[in-house]
């Protein structure tokens, strides 16, 4: 065989291309616990001169290589475990010199650039793929551009990705050949293809199967039945591919010399329906308060507003709260003082920009920069809405200055585009020019990140969210991934500024305060992009969009979407991304949630009696305990607490 | 899918936030112009099919945000592009000093021979002009771009600007074409080959694996 573990590294190789992220997926006869390491796959010249294709796992590769600048990558989420380190560093560095992967290049017979370039598979023995590697960019084609000057070779005349190496073995190079050439059609009339294609849709898996049975006869009893050219179209070609794919995606082959293991990959549980509750309402609120007017239930109005939202009447109270202008635990004279307080450092902060003479501002170019970008933003922000329409509109000049005051309360950030969008929906309900700055400022608090001067955070943030969608609709991250659109740079406008711009402002409203709770899990608005993108899915990937197309479709979708469909379907996907068997530390360490491996022992739990019918879906209450359950196929969702049960009830 | 154009050009319109990028093309796309638009997140683009010389041509226009901390995010969409507007507003001293900033931005972000074009735009508001036309065509000539005075507002220039520099491009399209060798269709229509491959499904064998 001809991938072995190398003991010891010939002093004298020498490196003749490396290609780093290449993740190890499979090898035949290596141990579980070496794969999904990454590292690097190299063409090698040994001493004899001879070649060899080499992969080393990172822990043998120094850490100053900065070529891997993984910042826009496209970065898999095969979960990769976190290797336990014990012992010093030298057997380490032992043991992961034994992990080493070679291939020599007189014994290579076959290689396979697939999945858009991110897997190739190498084989030195007809029919069985003994190395799959995973290209974390995408990018195996340049090495396999690099491997045919090493190796001269023919392409398979039916699968474009398939190499075969002709120079040293002509032997098995016939095979290959007549493996490609293979016709799976034997029967001849369009009527087979089209029946073909009819069962695909019905049953994918086991049509799948029966091509791959008649593909089998062929091998073993000869392909007397071929007549004829196939005619396959376009259309049918397209069905096959995609049928192709999804079976290989569902499914992952182990194998050793004897045996194959065929695994049905990790899924997804089923998605919950969690419909949206009522939202807050006055009364619910008012009895919140203690006598002094405390609200000591902080998690459980959180819920309330997180499940249903608030009622309007008492939007402008509750949303002081959220934006942690008013502390929760504060009483009613409390927070009169603090209102005080905040209301005399407000005018003080404007104070300072309002007396700036005209010489000052002359000679100040970083404020009047600062200032026209302001102006020229307020003069095109919401002015359809009545509230802005109209010329010498009283509330720009609000606008304005509360826009202003910011820039002198946090000179450092100052006015960044997407600021007057933030800001426009909290004057337009609160109506007060000082409580608008404070819970603009407590909003700017949560989404500051959004505004960085190098843009890191957005950057982080649609990393973040490859990653979940990857996890959660990896079919559709592969697609944006295949077109180019792997950096989500679609969804920028939905992150900059919360959505502002994709809904009405009477549901901007709604999301935004649901959002504030930050429940169910940090990042949920990320979620809401995933169940935006989810929804849209068929028709990304049905019409087949390319780059452009993707960014089209996603900004036509301003104005059209549904508020609590949106809602209930993201909180859907959290249930199922917390509840999956494969969940990765990765996606963990996005939503805020304990990583998988520091996850305490649970105790084994008292059986909760099944209130509802037995159709599988109950709510349980149990007015001892301080969670209510929710049970959704077979999925327990903790709703509510205690508290908050009895307020709604 | 028939192709309903000949050629697809790709176009970018930049500058500094506010000179009227999206009023320009909303001009262009819709004939149409509002006076409550609305400030650009991100980038987008429209689509107008013209005539030329016979030819059908689609322009595909994008439109990005101008202010400074996006432009990692909006530079990543200058590859491809055939033609740049590079706008500037007549009553905007510092936009128009912006200009040479832009330029340079493409010269880092762009390829080498795309073609461009300054104009200066809402030149309507005479009133308020503080950059004089003068200024403008001595820029223009300094960089050896082709210049013109806009108003999205009155509809002036624009569409004589879109059509000067779809058709500059299409010359030296092909330009291109006629010297590499027979008439053969090679460098020049790159962009139209990438997009007929895109649509292209694959070979459906390619995806046919032993499993």
């Amino acid at each position: 065989m001809s991938s072995s573990s190398v003991e010891d590294i010939p002093e004298q190789c020498r490196d003749l291309f490396t290609q780093d992220g290449v993740l190890l997926k499979s090898c035949m006869g290596r141990p579980i616990s070496d794969l999904n390491s990454i590292g690097m796959l190299c063409i090698v010249q040994n001493v004899d001169s001879s070649k060899c294709i080499e992969w080393r796992p990172n822990d043998l590769i120094t850490i100053d290589s900065d070529t891997q600048d993984q910042e826009w990558a496209v970065v898999n989420t095969i979960g990769r475990r976190q290797r336990t380190l014990s012992g010093n560093m030298t057997s380490d560095y032992a043991a992961a010199r034994a992990r080493i992967i070679r291939i020599q290049l007189n014994e290579l017979k076959t290689f396979k650039c697939s999945r858009n370039n991110q897997q190739m598979q190498f084989s030195t023995k007809p029919g069985v793929w003994h190395n799959t590697f995973y290209f974390q960019h995408g990018n195996a084609e340049i090495f396999v551009a690099n491997l045919k000057n090493h190796v001269k070779t023919a392409k398979t005349r039916h699968d474009r990705n398939t190499y075969v190496v002709v120079e040293p073995n002509v032997e098995s190079q016939e095979l290959n050949r007549s493996f490609a050439e293979l016709d799976i059609f034997t029967e001849n009339t369009t009527d087979v293809v089209w029946n073909f294609v009819h069962n695909f849709k019905q049953r994918p898996y086991a049509t799948t199967m029966e091509a791959f049975s008649k593909l089998n006869d062929i091998v073993y009893y000869g392909n007397e039945a071929v007549n004829g050219k196939r005619d396959v179209t376009e259309e049918v070609a397209d069905l096959l591919t995609k049928s192709m794919s999804a079976l290989e995606d569902a499914t992952s082959v182990t194998r050793s010399d004897e045996y194959e293991v065929i695994n049905v990959k990790p899924t997804l549980p089923p998605r919950p329906c969690i419909p949206r509750g009522t939202s807050l309402s006055t009364e619910k609120w008012e009895g919140l308060h203690d006598t002094e007017g405390r609200i000591t239930e902080v998690e459980g109005v959180k819920q309330l507003i997180f499940r249903g939202g608030v009622a309007n009447s008492i939007r402008h109270s509750v949303w002081k709260y959220l934006l942690d202008y008013h502390p929760w635990t504060m009483t009613h004279a409390e927070i009169k003082v603090l209102q005080k307080k905040r209301t005399e450092e407000y005018f003080s902060m404007k104070l300072q920009w309002r007396s700036m003479t005209e010489g000052q501002e002359a000679r100040f170019s970083e404020y009047r920069d600062r200032k026209s970008l302001v102006e020229k933003d307020v003069n095109r922000t919401d002015r359809t809405h009545p509230f802005y329409a109209g010329d010498n509109n009283p509330n720009l000049v609000i606008l304005q200055d509360i826009l202003m005051t910011y820039v002198m309360y946090n000179f450092d950030l100052g006015y960044v585009q997407g600021m007057s969008d933030i800001l426009a929906p909290l004057l337009l309900l609160l109506g007060n020019e000082v409580d608008s700055f404070w819970c603009f400022v407590g909003f700017m608090d949560k989404i500051a990140s959004n505004f960085d001067m190098d843009q890191a955070g957005m950057k982080q943030q649609l990393l973040n969210l490859q990653q979940l969608l990857m996890f959660a609709s990896p079919e559709l991250a592969r697609h944006l991934a295949a077109k180019d659109s792997a950096n989500m740079y679609f969804c920028f406008r939905w992150l900059l500024v919360w959505f502002k711009r994709e809904f009405s402002h009477k549901d901007i409203m709604r999301l935004w305060e649901v959002l504030w709770t930050g429940l169910p899990c940090a990042n949920f608005h990320l979620l809401i992009c995933v169940a935006i993108l989810d929804s849209e899915k068929d028709v990304i990937m049905h019409k087949d969009c390319g780059f452009t197309e993707i960014l089209k479709h996603v900004n036509d979708l301003s104005m059209c979407l549904d508020v609590d469909r949106i809602l209930s379907t993201a909180e859907g996907i959290y249930h199922q991304i917390i509840s999956a068997p494969h969940l990765t530390d990765q996606v963990c360490v996005i939503l805020g949630i304990p990583t998988v491996g520091a996850k305490p022992e649970e105790p084994e739990e008292p059986e909760v009696p099944q209130a509802g019918p037995t159709n599988g879906n109950a709510v349980t209450y149990n007015p001892d305990m301080e969670e209510v359950t929710l049970e959704y196929n077979g999925l327990q969702i903790s709703v509510v607490t205690q508290t908050v049960w009895a307020l709604l009830a | 899918m028939a192709k309903t154009y000949d050629y697809l050009f790709k176009l970018l319109l930049i500058g500094d936030s506010g000179v009227g990028k999206t009023s320009i093309l909303f001009r262009f796309s819709e004939d149409a112009f509002n006076i409550s638009f609305i400030s650009t997140i991100g980038i987008d683009f429209k689509i107008r099919t013209i005539d030329l010389d016979g030819k059908k041509v689609k322009l595909q226009i994008w439109d990005t945000a101008g202010q400074e901390r996006f432009r990692t995010i909006t530079t990543a969409y200058y590859r491809g592009s055939m033609g740049i507007m590079l706008v500037y507003d007549v009553t905007n001293e510092k936009s128009f000093e912006n200009i040479k900033n832009w330029i340079r931005n493409i010269e880092e972000n762009a390829s080498a021979d795309v073609e461009k074009m300054i104009l200066g735009n809402k030149c309507d508001l005479d009133a308020k002009r503080q950059v004089s036309k003068e200024r403008g065509e001595q820029l223009a000539i300094e960089y050896q771009i082709k210049f013109v005075e806009t108003s999205a507002k009155d509809s002036l220039n624009v569409e004589y600007a879109f059509y000067t520099l779809a058709r500059d491009i299409k010359a030296k399209m092909e330009k291109k074409q006629e010297a590499s060798n027979p008439p053969g269709n090679r460098s020049g229509v790159h962009q139209l080959k990438d997009s007929d491959r895109q649509r292209k499904p694959t070979s459906w064998l390619s995806r046919c694996s032993l499993l």
